[in-house]
């Protein structure tokens, strides 16, 4: 029992070493981080404006704030997610996805080491070196913008708290998703077009483009359900406080339930493509 | 018992191919013909513990699949495969725990980083302890020489560097079995001979197994004592390599230079003659004329300025070797 525990242990390790290395590999490129970060304040700051216009002289411009967000929340909103936009899977991470062309998933396959659990290493860390940058740079811009654009503080110390750990379930979500369409791309030879739309349609429904709560009413429970609410929505209004720390546990354990599926998923996929995997090449 | 064993191995590919004539591009698109290959065609064999054997052929003979199919890579589809009392596919992560693999084409290496992060990720992987994996390090880089670049970003390595850093990659975690795939393709002649050099050693003292694909005939020569020849898919020939020669390059080579060109005459006991300018290149065989006498013979009837003896050249023997079987 010990034995197998420790053998365990070693195992994570291995893991976390190898997430370590991906990271370590990828904050290197501070040029493209800031790029990308100089990107993500400029879109915060045009969909303040526009916001902005619209709370002010729609012809509905109540509206808004029926839904239950006032505009101070929506630019907290566009900060926050335009801090973490950049954690969500928009592509497969690069290297396994240049592994399945090139067939050196076979290489993979030559360690011990679980494959699904290799891949989900690797995605997590391409989740987490472009936050790592854009994220720190914009929200140090958020904090420092004049006060009618700046970041508004959290409604409260334990909606927060709440926030932070459904911020972390958000970056186990994005990758376990990634993971998930990676195994897609292993088993079907579709080409990168439906995996791009797969990915797209996790884009549009996480809230980042528009708030989930400004979508029309009637769908709202359903976009709360669906699992993408997960990769920035739910954070955010905890964050927010349009959702209650009341409420706090059952939204994480949505989001958990979501990363168990496609974790699940990605893993049945896997095995199945295992099973009668041909290494392309050679 | 052996410790490798394959029985009747087979394994097909499909491979699509487009419809002819007129407008196939656009008929391709829709309708596709499958067509089936035999990458493997009931392969069978077994190596011992310790031994180092050569496998080799022409390209897309199967030398790939089948390492693969050792390596747990690739399930066959029929066949019987027990390497170290395991099937390969079937318990993979045990498996390959214990075997060590060289793509000369891959890296294994985290391209943009220095070597030794690689190395310590490996260590995590394969958990090694922590003073055996300093020992074996330090062992390896001394015989390879990398010691003055476990610092550099794998990518700024140049191949005859990046190959023995992969060497070592490989070995780290003293595998009982090592599977390269080309390892010296397109590399210099010192890395070469360093990269041999640690096989042998490695074979030697730790009695690893080693099973070598290559179309470089001086790594065959040099390390394996046995040979493999696979040609579409068939095992064409399993045996010592000097009976291969003897079966297929019977004769000696003399090449002789000459003072002055002269148009080729019949020397008797000669099998062929070939001139180049005042090079000639005579065939004979040893079993039939011994060689001093050949030389005498030679040194009768031509200006010689000077003369080499040699084996006839294991490439032509392999390339022979596959016309006649109309590879």
């Amino acid at each position: 029992m010990r034995l197998t525990r420790r053998a365990n242990m070693t195992k994570v390790r291995a893991y976390f070493s190898l997430f370590r290395i991906k990271t370590a590999e990828g904050i290197q490129y501070r040029l493209a981080g800031l790029a990308s970060a100089s990107v993500g304040v400029f879109w915060a700051l045009i969909e303040i404006v526009v916001f902005t216009v619209f709370y002010n002289y729609a012809a509905n411009k109540d509206a808004g704030t029926l839904a239950g967000l006032t505009l101070k929340q929506v630019i907290s909103y566009v900060w926050l997610s335009q801090a973490i936009w950049t954690m969500q899977p928009m592509s497969i991470d690069a290297e396994i996805l240049k592994k399945i062309n090139s067939g050196d998933v076979g290489l993979e396959l030559c360690r011990p080491m679980d494959l699904y659990a290799h891949w989900f290493a690797g995605t997590a860390a391409s989740r987490l070196i472009p936050v790592f940058w854009r994220g720190t740079v914009t929200l140090l811009c958020a904090i420092l913008m004049p006060v009618p654009y700046r970041l508004g503080l959290p409604a409260s110390a334990i909606g927060f708290c709440w926030s932070l750990l459904s911020f972390f379930c958000a970056f186990l979500l994005c990758t376990a998703f990634g993971t998930f369409v990676a195994t897609v791309r292993l088993n079907v030879n579709w080409g990168d077009g439906p995996m791009y739309m797969m990915m797209l349609i996790g884009g549009v429904l996480s809230g980042g483009y528009l708030p989930l709560q400004l979508w029309p009413a009637a769908l709202q429970t359903i976009l709360l359900l669906q699992p993408f609410a997960g990769y920035l929505d739910i954070p955010i209004r905890l964050y927010l406080g349009t959702m209650q720390p009341n409420d706090a546990g059952s939204l994480i354990l949505l989001q958990l339930i979501w990363i168990a599926l496609f974790v699940a998923a990605g893993k049945a996929l896997m095995a199945k493509r295992l099973k009668t995997i041909i290494v392309q090449g050679g | 018992m052996a410790q490798i064993e394959l029985r009747h191995i087979c394994k097909t590919f499909t491979v699509s191919l487009r419809p002819e004539g007129r407008m196939s591009m656009l008929r391709g698109a829709f309708v596709r013909r499958k067509k089936v290959i035999k990458a493997l065609d009931d392969i069978s064999f077994t190596i011992d513990t310790g031994e180092l054997v050569g496998y080799i052929g022409p390209n897309g003979a199967g030398k790939s699949t089948t390492v693969k199919i050792m390596s747990g890579i690739l399930t066959p589809d029929s066949g019987y495969c027990r390497i170290m009392n395991r099937i390969p596919w079937q318990e993979r992560v045990a498996h390959v725990a214990r075997i060590g693999v060289v793509f000369g084409q891959r890296t294994q290496l985290w391209w943009d980083l220095p070597v030794q992060d690689s190395f310590d990720l490996l260590k995590d992987i394969y958990s090694i302890p922590f003073t055996s994996y300093k020992h074996r390090l330090h062992e390896l880089a001394t015989a390879l020489d990398i010691s003055a670049l476990l610092t550099t970003p794998v990518r700024q390595l140049s191949l005859g560097q990046r190959m023995r850093c992969e060497l070592a990659a490989a070995l780290l975690h003293s595998p009982r079995i090592l599977f390269l795939d080309e390892p010296t393709i397109g590399i210099d002649a010192v890395s070469k001979l360093a990269l041999r050099e640690i096989l042998k050693r490695e074979n030697r003292e730790n009695g690893v197994t080693m099973i070598l694909t290559t179309h470089d005939m001086d790594d065959v020569e040099t390390l394996c004592s046995r040979v493999m020849v696979i040609g579409h898919g068939r095992l064409l020939y399993d045996g010592k390599l000097h009976r291969l020669k003897a079966d297929y390059a019977p004769w000696r080579s003399i090449r002789a230079i000459l003072t002055e060109p002269v148009t080729p005459f019949h020397i008797e006991g000669a099998e062929r003659i070939k001139a180049e300018g005042n090079v000639w290149t005579v065939l004979f065989n040893p079993d039939i004329i011994p060689a001093h006498i050949m030389v005498e013979r030679l040194a009768r009837a031509l200006p010689l300025r000077d003369l080499v003896i040699g084996e006839q050249n294991i490439d032509e023997i392999i390339a022979k070797m596959y016309q006649e079987m109309c590879l």
